[in-house]
Order: structure tokens, then sequence, then C-alpha cells
């Protein structure tokens, strides 16, 4: 279960991220360890300050909408107020697509629609570049994406999700993918205004082997783990939400009615590992961290060892749905039933999973409890990363196609409040959606076709919106806030480090052993030999190598 | 007797009003029919000359090369993939797949080295051995079983409704299978929650580590055990009804004419199956395991080939998982060569003779 591998959840997507997320749970371990691997010597590495204000695309902030609260703390902008179609404004006035032809392989989670439907066609008409799709299953994404590149028949772009960035992989983005820069980087990107309002945060994330070689999809950098709980329920029961780890544990336990198959909470493991301060388990660079002048690896911690500990308790004490220790079948739709009373996963499952069961359940009600430090004071939370998947150009592709590309990214980058925006959400009027009472829905048709395509080709920086459901999006935007205001930025934050080929798989079983020993198959003195095995097979050479990363770059967190 | 005798002498009948039709245009009849001659000479020395033998099984030969050209481009090619086992193979190096392995760094034994320091490597070497000796025991015996029981019943109706319905699991995917265990013998499934209704404890089979590997060849048998009864019901129905009638005469009771008349004319056929079993040892089951790796962790669960996936698909590992592969292959071809050997010795044929 590797719930903060999906994305950290722009509104629009929302939906498509919750299923992915919970696609991942189901697939059971997408591992989160994004190992990298140069085969050079010199693409081993980071680049950062000078180096990489060379080529980082220059910042020009565009607001089409103010948004209804604006970010604050590493959190996404929230917008509450749906936005009348007439009131859209456009931030592509200009086609900038030259009619060419871009074949692109993506991850879809769900069923792909053909190409040639109405949605792609407007909006391959509406970019001026005819997409054809090679959606691949996101679930096993990572097996086939090693083989396409291995072969001499690489689609013109490819999507890669930071997750699926193991092994080899990032050696071969370095090996087969274009260097985008020579029309991104400075005031170039100034010829595609929405790529030019992305982040630079993002931008920096996009740097593989020196080269700006990826569009970034910009997201929240406050850890995107939230832990739900049934509000109904809650109330309908009268409990009082726990504030401390033993407080949870006792909650549990009294919660638990096997018989009635009900369980206080599913797996609950990364949301054990934010309420004891572990750092963040999401990329690789990010388990380390400079405490007194030596980098820490967070399988190296007293916290990471007491995270499990509870885990492993709440586990021992049955509290825990035994689908769920068994990993089969979604967290959230147990969460949907009523099965279990506390789930964590991506923040966007807040809005998929109301909207999904307001239709069935008009009295559901689901919230994210804020994380509380495990002694009941508050949460040390670590930074994910601020961007977390990426789309490549082929090297192969001319300098018209990658021109073609910049326009379809610089499309789908429309922020909120445009036609394009609009187009890219919502699809086809009549055809894809309609309005009602003012707010356009989705119609069939539109949930088959409107369903994650665009969503990776370009994207502006994080938001959320739910005209449907506003109180949801601003719930969302303000416990980014709250958590956020407990978050800290680790030492390579905000860097795309490649590490070197030798040591890429040396913390690769480390997800396994933990699932062991919270499932009470493996001790945590199991850990504690793993841990120094690890040390000694390269662990150590691992944080010198860090090091001197650290000492030649610096860190890029302000 | 009579049986064998009638085609044999249909054929040469056939031959034989072939041949004066052939003979009798134009001058070349001489030469035919001394090359006829030589052909005839030569099949009895047991020589053949190559040309008149591509000739005469031309047709034959013709109609094997889709296979042979399946059997090349899937399995013997891929075969020369091996070497990266001796590399630090990185496919990303090339554009070709061939290339890269030209252009990547030979490291000789260093992946086997590695292989064999590694204790996840022989705990997964171990626990394909239990499994397989625990499957060679528990399931093996039971299509046997099976056809046997089948074969007794005697209204067809039932026969084959009863066959129907074991064969049916058969086509069911593993992701089904396992999804179908999970809500039977899961801690929330249908036993655990019946037993709590009763006031008793749950069960959960299914995340048991300890219990793993007769989980497994339960859902193996359920899945495959009537699909296996096929072969045995097709050598059981080659038994001739004269065998079991003369023992009866003879005074023989049920029991006796199974084990005197059904068993042994099914042990071919088992010896066969058996040496097949052998050689397929170290493959106990991927895609069955690989579900339920996260079930119970892969200290019961990981095989060889869960091994060799996680080690070269998820990591990437490609060589390593190459030389574990290899490593897999040298050993399935001792086991099928001893279990070879073994039934020769018994007096069957086995899957190939000298």
């Amino acid at each position: 279960m590797t719930p903060n591998s999906a994305t950290s959840a722009p509104s629009r997507r929302s939906f498509l991220a919750s299923t992915a997320v919970a696609a991942a749970a189901v697939a059971g371990g997408m591992p989160l360890l994004t190992a990298c691997g140069g085969q050079d010597g010199n693409k081993e590495g980071t680049t950062s300050g000078k180096d990489a204000q060379k080529i980082l695309p220059a910042f020009v902030a565009s607001s089409v909408v103010t948004p209804d609260i604006p970010a604050k703390n590493g959190s996404a902008a929230g917008f509450t107020q749906a936005i009348a179609l007439d009131g859209l404004k456009s931030s592509v006035p200009k086609k900038l697509g030259s009619g060419g032809k871009l074949k692109v392989m993506a991850p879809l989670w769900g069923t792909p629609p053909s190409n040639g439907n109405a949605y792609y066609k407007a909006m391959n008409e509406a970019v001026g570049v005819d997409v054809t799709w090679q959606n691949q299953d996101g679930n096993t994404y990572d097996e086939k994406l090693g083989a396409v590149l291995a072969s001499s028949d690489i689609p013109d772009v490819v999507v890669v999700p930071g997750w699926n960035l193991m092994g080899k992989i990032p050696s071969a983005v370095n090996a087969k993918f274009a260097d985008l820069g020579p029309y991104l980087s400075g005031d170039k990107v100034k010829d595609y205004p929405n790529l030019a309002a992305v982040p630079t945060d993002a931008w920096q994330r996009a740097i593989f082997g020196g080269k700006l070689r990826a569009i970034p999809m910009p997201a929240s950098y406050v850890n995107n783990i939230a832990p739900f709980y049934r509000k109904d329920l809650f109330a309908k029961k009268g409990y009082q939400l726990p504030k401390s780890a033993d407080e949870f544990l006792s909650w549990a336990k009294d919660a638990t009615s096997a018989k009635a198959k009900v369980w206080a909470c599913d797996d609950l493991k990364w949301t054990a590992f934010n309420m004891f301060g572990v750092l963040s388990g999401s990329d690789k660079a990010l388990w380390w961290n400079l405490d007194g002048g030596k980098l820490i690896n967070r399988i190296e911690t007293d916290e990471y060892l007491e995270a499990l500990e509870w885990t492993r308790k709440l586990y021992a004490a049955g509290v825990v749905h035994p689908d769920a220790k068994a990993v089969k079948g979604d967290a959230s739709n147990r969460f949907g039933a009523g099965q279990v009373l506390v789930f964590n996963g991506d923040l966007s499952y807040w809005y998929g999973k109301t909207a999904e069961q307001r239709t069935q359940n008009a009295d559901f009600e689901m919230a994210a409890f804020d994380i509380f430090g495990h002694d009941g004071g508050d949460p040390a939370l670590w930074a994910v990363q601020p961007a977390n998947i990426f789309t490549f150009v082929n090297k192969k592709a001319s300098e018209q196609q990658i021109k073609d590309f910049l326009a379809l990214a610089n499309f789908c980058a429309a922020p909120f409040g445009t036609k394009e925006r609009m187009l890219t959400d919502y699809g086809v009027e009549g055809a894809d959606f309609e309005l009602k009472k003012g707010l356009p829905t989705k119609t069939t048709q539109g949930t088959n076709e409107v369903n994650g395509a665009y969503d990776y080709t370009g994207d502006p920086a994080a938001y959320l919106a739910h005209p449907d459901l506003p109180e949801i999006a601003r719930l969302q935007v303000e416990w980014q806030q709250r958590m956020g205001a407990f978050t800290k930025k680790s030492s390579f934050y905000g860097l795309t480090v490649t590490e070197p080929n030798r040591w890429t798989n040396l913390a690769n079983d480390f997800e396994q052993l933990e699932d062991d020993i919270v499932r009470g198959r493996k001790k945590i003195a199991d850990m504690q030999q793993a841990v120094s095995d690890w040390k000694q097979k390269g662990g150590d050479g691992l944080r010198a190598w860090y090091k001197k990363l650290l000492d030649d770059n610096g860190s890029a967190a302000k | 007797m009579s049986h064998s005798t009638v085609p044999r002498s249909r054929a040469e009948a056939k031959t034989g009003g072939r041949t004066p039709g052939a003979d009798a245009p134009g001058g070349s009849a001489g030469k035919a029919a001394a090359r006829r001659a030589a052909r005839r000479a030569g099949r009895r020395t047991g020589r053949l000359d190559l040309r008149l033998r591509f000739r005469r099984d031309r047709t034959l030969i013709l109609m094997t090369l889709p296979a042979v050209a399946l059997i090349l481009v899937f399995t013997y090619i891929p075969v020369l993939g091996n070497v990266v086992a001796f590399q630090d193979y990185d496919p990303y190096l090339s554009d070709n797949g061939f290339v890269a392995m030209l252009q990547s760094p030979w490291v000789g034994f260093e992946n086997f080295q590695r292989i064999f320091e590694d204790s996840a490597f022989w705990h997964a070497v171990q626990n394909t051995f239990v499994l397989f000796f625990l499957q060679l025991v528990l399931y093996f015996p039971i299509p046997i079983l099976l056809a046997l029981l089948i074969n007794s019943v005697v209204r067809p109706r039932v026969r084959a409704v009863a066959q129907a319905i074991m064969y049916l699991p058969h086509f069911f995917s593993w992701v089904l299978v396992v999804t179908v265990f999970q809500q039977i013998f899961g801690g929330a499934g249908i036993i655990a929650q019946t037993l709590r209704q009763h006031g008793h404890k749950g069960i959960d089979l299914m995340t048991d580590p300890g219990i793993f590997k007769f989980l497994v060849t339960a859902e193996g048998v359920w899945k495959d055990a009537g699909w296996g009864i096929i072969v045995f019901l097709a050598a059981l129905s080659s038994v001739s009804n004269d065998l079991y009638e003369a023992a009866a005469m003879d005074g023989a009771g049920r029991w006796r004419r199974m084990w005197h008349v059904t068993l042994p004319a099914l042990r071919p056929v088992i010896a066969l199956l058996l040496v097949l079993r052998v050689g397929d040892a170290l493959t106990v089951g991927f895609e069955q395991l690989l579900l339920q790796r996260d079930s119970v962790g892969p200290g019961a669960s990981e095989v060889l080939d869960t091994y060799v996936w996680w080690n070269g698909i998820r990591n990437q590992d490609f060589g390593y998982a190459a030389a574990a592969g290899l490593v897999k292959g040298v050993v399935g071809l001792g086991l099928v060569l001893t279990a070879n050997k073994v039934a020769h010795l018994m007096g069957e044929q086995g899957v190939y003779k000298k």
C-alpha cells in the first residue's frame, strides 16, 4: 500500500487520482522507491543552484481568476465558486499547434476511450495537434515502460510517473529523451505563457541528467496522505476524534466490532510515519536529511521504528480490517461501505469518494482529521516533492514535433477559469457535459471520454476546485494549509537526484519488510538487522555520496 | 492381433496398385523402376538418400515449418539472450536490445556469485522445493482418483455434468481464484463471519505464512484437478473391455480389477506426466504466488520465478535475473534427466529414449 504514490491532486483529476491510488493499493505495493542511476558518471547526481538557473524557465505569473483561497504554506490554491461558461477567459488566443501528429504513451487508471472520440477530436482541434493516445494500465505501467524504452520504437511523447523511476529507468530517461532547454530555458518559455506560469519548484524537478527534459505536473508540497474518517458514523456513535497515538489505539479497540463487520481502520502505516515525524518516504532523495552535520536516512531513525511498532500494535489488536492485512481489495471501498471507519489515502479521495457515495447515501460525510503528533503535540511533517509526474519527448522527435508537444502542454496547463481548462476537464458541451443548475455535470459519455488522458501533458500550478462540491475544495485547501504550517523541507527537497547505478536497488526491499513487520510476520529486530546490512552493503557509501552532492550543490530549499 | 494387420495390408495394396500406373508413360519407366529398386534396397539396409527422403516427406516437412519457425523465434533465439547473465546488462545503452547486449560490460560470474551469496535466493529455492514436493504428494494423485471416479460412473448424463463442474474452475483466472478464496477463507470471509455470528473467534487462513503452502496447493487442486483428469480419462478409455470381462470371469472383484487392469494401463501415462512434472518442478505457479505475495510476505511466498521477476522486472537488474533464471534452467534439466532415468529403470518409456 503506497498511497502517496499518486498525484497530489488538483481538483479536476481528483477522481482519476483517487482511482489511481486505489488501483495502486490494489496492486499492492507499487514501490515508492524512486531509484535512480545514471549510466554515465556525469549524469549521476543532481543539478541545482547556478547550474540550474541557467536552464530553468523564467516565471511569469498568470492571473486569469483570483483564487478564493490563495495558496499558503505550500497548499494548492482553492476555487470555491463556479464560473459561468460565458465568463470563461482565453489563455491561448492563437492556436500554437502546426497540425502535426504526436503519439503519446501515458498511464491511465480506468478504461481508455477509443481514439477519435468527440472529446479527443475537440481537444486536438483546439490545440492544433493530432494526438494519438497509447494508454497503458497505470498499475503495471512500470513493467511496460521498461520494455518500451528498451525498444527501438519509442512513442513521440512518454509520461513517466516519479514512482516508476526505478532501477535503470532514470538512465533510460537521460539516454532516450530530448533536451527541452533550447525551447524553454529562461525567457524562451514566454512563447508558452501557461508554461511560464508553472512554478519554478516544479521545473527544478524536471531537470534530469543536467538537462531540462520534462514538463512537470506541479503539486502541493504538503504531505498528500490524509487520514480520513467517517464523520457521519462518528457522529452517530458519539465518538470523539483521538488526539494522540495511544488515544487512537484505545478508541480503535472500542470501535471495532468484527461481528458486525466493522473495523476501526484500514492500513495506517503511512499515517503512522507522519504522526511520528518520520522523514518522507516518497522520493528516495527525501529519505535523507542533514542532522547535526551528518546525513541521516529515514530508516535509521528511532521514529521510523516507533511508527512501525505502533502500526504493528494496531494489527495485533485486531482493529485493522482483515482484507487490509491480506492486502486485498480497495481500502476506500471498505471505507465507503462503512466496514472501516478510518483509512488513509491521497487527499483527492475527499472529493472523489464523497461525490461517489452521495449518489447512493445522502448522509455520507467524510473528512480528513488533522495529523497529530504521536504524543498529542504538534506533528513534525516533511515536505513531499513539488512535482512527481513528468512528460518527456523522444530524442528522435523533430523540432516541429517538440513545438507541437509544447503547444499541447501549454494548452493543458491553462489555469482555472479559462476556456482551455474547461474543455480539458469537461469536454464538449452537449456531448460530454451539460449544465445542471448552472453547474457543469458530466454525462455518461463524458465520464467515459474525459477520464484523464490529457491530465499529464501539461498542468498549471497546483489548485483545487470542485464546482459541484465547493465546500470540499475549501476543506482540502484548509487542511493543506494547517498541515503545511507544521511541514519542513528536508535537505534534498525539490531536487531530482540520480543515484549511482550500483546503489539504486539497495533499499528496494524495505517496504516489503515494513509490511512484514506491521503484520507481525517479522520483528523490529529484523529491521535493525536490515538497516545494518544496508549500511554495510552501500548505505554508508550512499551517505557519503549524498553528502558530497549537498556540499557541492547546496540544497534547493529556500 | 487382426486389428493391427488390417491397415498395413491395405497400405501395401494401395502402393501396389499405383505402381503400374506410374510405370506406364514414357521411356523413363526403366529408370524410375531402377530408382525404386534402389530405394527399396536402401530401405532394407536402413540407409536412404537424404534428397529422396526429403522428396518423400516434403509435405510433412512443409507442415512442420510454421511450428519450427515459432520455436526458433520464441525459444531458440531468446536462449541467446542468456549471455546477459554474464553482463551488467543495460538495455538502454542502444535503441536495439541486441546492440545493447554487445555494448554492456562483461562481468564474468559476478552475477552468479551475488546470487549464491544472497540468502533470499536460497530461501526462494527452499520454498520452491517445499511447494513442489507438497504439490507432488497432495496434488498429483488427485486427478487420477477423480478420473477413476468419473470412469466408474455409468450414466453418461451424470458423468458429463460432473466432468463439466470439475473442469470449470480451470477457466477462471488466478485473480478470480484468489479472490474467491479470500471471500471464503479470509479474515472477513464467509467462514470467519459465520463463526463470529455464532460467538466463536473468526479465522483467517489467507494471511498465515505457516499454512500458506497448503493454501496454495488447495487453490491449485480446486482450479486444475478437474482439468488434469482429461489425460487419464483418455488412457482409461483405451483399456479394452475384454480385459475387464476376462478378469471378471476369473473371479476378480472391483478392487482387484482396478489394481490389476486399470492401474497397469495408466502406468505409462502416470510415469510420463510425472517426469514432465518433475521437469517443471521449479515452476510452481508464478501468477498465483505473485498475487498473494503481499498477503503473507515474501518469506513464505517467494519462489524462484517470483524472485527472478522481482529482481529482473521490478528492480531492472536484468543480468542478475537472467543468471538466476539460468541456474533454474540447469537445475530443471538435471531433474528431468534424473526423473527420466528413474522412469527407464522402472521399465517405462519416459519422455524420450536413447
